[in-house]
């Protein structure tokens, strides 16, 4: 997540947080404890929820040099799935998703202890998104498991 | 280069090496960046690691990563199956500890968790994970 001094703009990041690049190349990609993802009896709301998530705050990121340091994260994102139904396939590239496009919004607190800097956002409702989808994916050996 | 690095790395060997016999490799790969795999001890088997990897083709921007989207891979993690929501254009506003109002969130501030079965080290595995 990206936080900025005055409007939304690249020259205005003072902070981006993210978990760290794995050394296997998983982008930003975090372990989630069995407790932290709950779906609905239904399955059309999601909401996963994670504390004290080991992170780095870097804020020149994407600079190649852009340092980082140790940072703490807290967050809450809820997902409702509507009723207008998705399906993502490429079978040349061997994975196909089947779903339904969702709303989701999010609240997070970010801690850097190195500098004493806490940021918490807005409520969750007052946030929003542009996309968001929910469903079933299947890609790689998987993917021929799945019935087009 | 600070003395005392220069001096540490004269002990490690590292400009003779760079030299000799790595005289060949592309710049910035250094003898202390190995990516070798873990040679295993007590014969213990070789069957590759237990974390999954990324999607291999999904690497327009050198990065294993997209901004989800519609019609493309929204999984982060090759050989999966499961329980997948992907979102994206986080927008918001929230306070810090000096009481500073900070925007947060862009186009490609993203999310997502990814439940079920992957593949990695010859056996397929079971987890929950997030991009965030």
């Amino acid at each position: 997540m990206t936080l900025f001094k005055g409007p939304a703009v690249p020259a205005n990041q003072i902070h981006d947080f993210h978990p760290p690049i794995s050394a296997e190349g998983l982008y930003w990609v975090t372990p989630v404890p069995s407790t932290g993802l709950t779906l609905s009896e239904n399955g059309k709301t999601a909401t996963l929820q994670m504390s004290n998530v080991s992170v780095i705050d870097q804020p020149k990121w994407p600079a190649m040099d852009a340092k980082t340091a140790p940072a703490m994260m807290d967050f809450k994102l809820v997902l409702k799935a509507t009723d207008e139904p998705v399906t993502y396939e490429d079978p040349a590239r061997q994975y196909r998703f089947d779903g339904f496009k969702a709303s989701a919004q999010l609240e997070a607190t970010f801690r850097v202890p190195s500098i004493d800097f806490i940021f918490k956002t807005d409520p969750l409702e007052t946030s929003t998104s542009d996309f968001a989808v929910m469903g079933f994916e299947a890609n790689g050996k998987y993917y021929g498991s799945v019935k087009s | 280069m600070t003395d005392p690095v220069r001096r540490r790395l004269m002990q490690l060997g590292v400009f003779s090496l760079a030299g000799s016999s790595l005289a060949g490799l592309p710049r910035g790969q250094s003898a202390s960046e190995s990516c070798s795999p873990v040679i295993p001890r007590n014969h213990a088997p070789s069957n590759g690691g237990p974390c999954p990897y990324p999607i291999p083709w999904l690497d327009k921007n050198g990065n294993h990563n997209q901004s989800p989207m519609p019609n493309v891979e929204l999984s982060n993690i090759y050989h999966f199956q499961g329980k997948l929501a992907r979102c994206n254009g986080f927008h918001g506003m929230g306070t810090d500890n000096r009481g500073n109002r900070l925007a947060w969130g862009t186009a490609t501030t993203d999310y997502s968790y990814m439940a079920g079965e992957y593949w990695a080290g010859r056996r397929s595995r079971q987890s929950i994970f997030a991009h965030t």
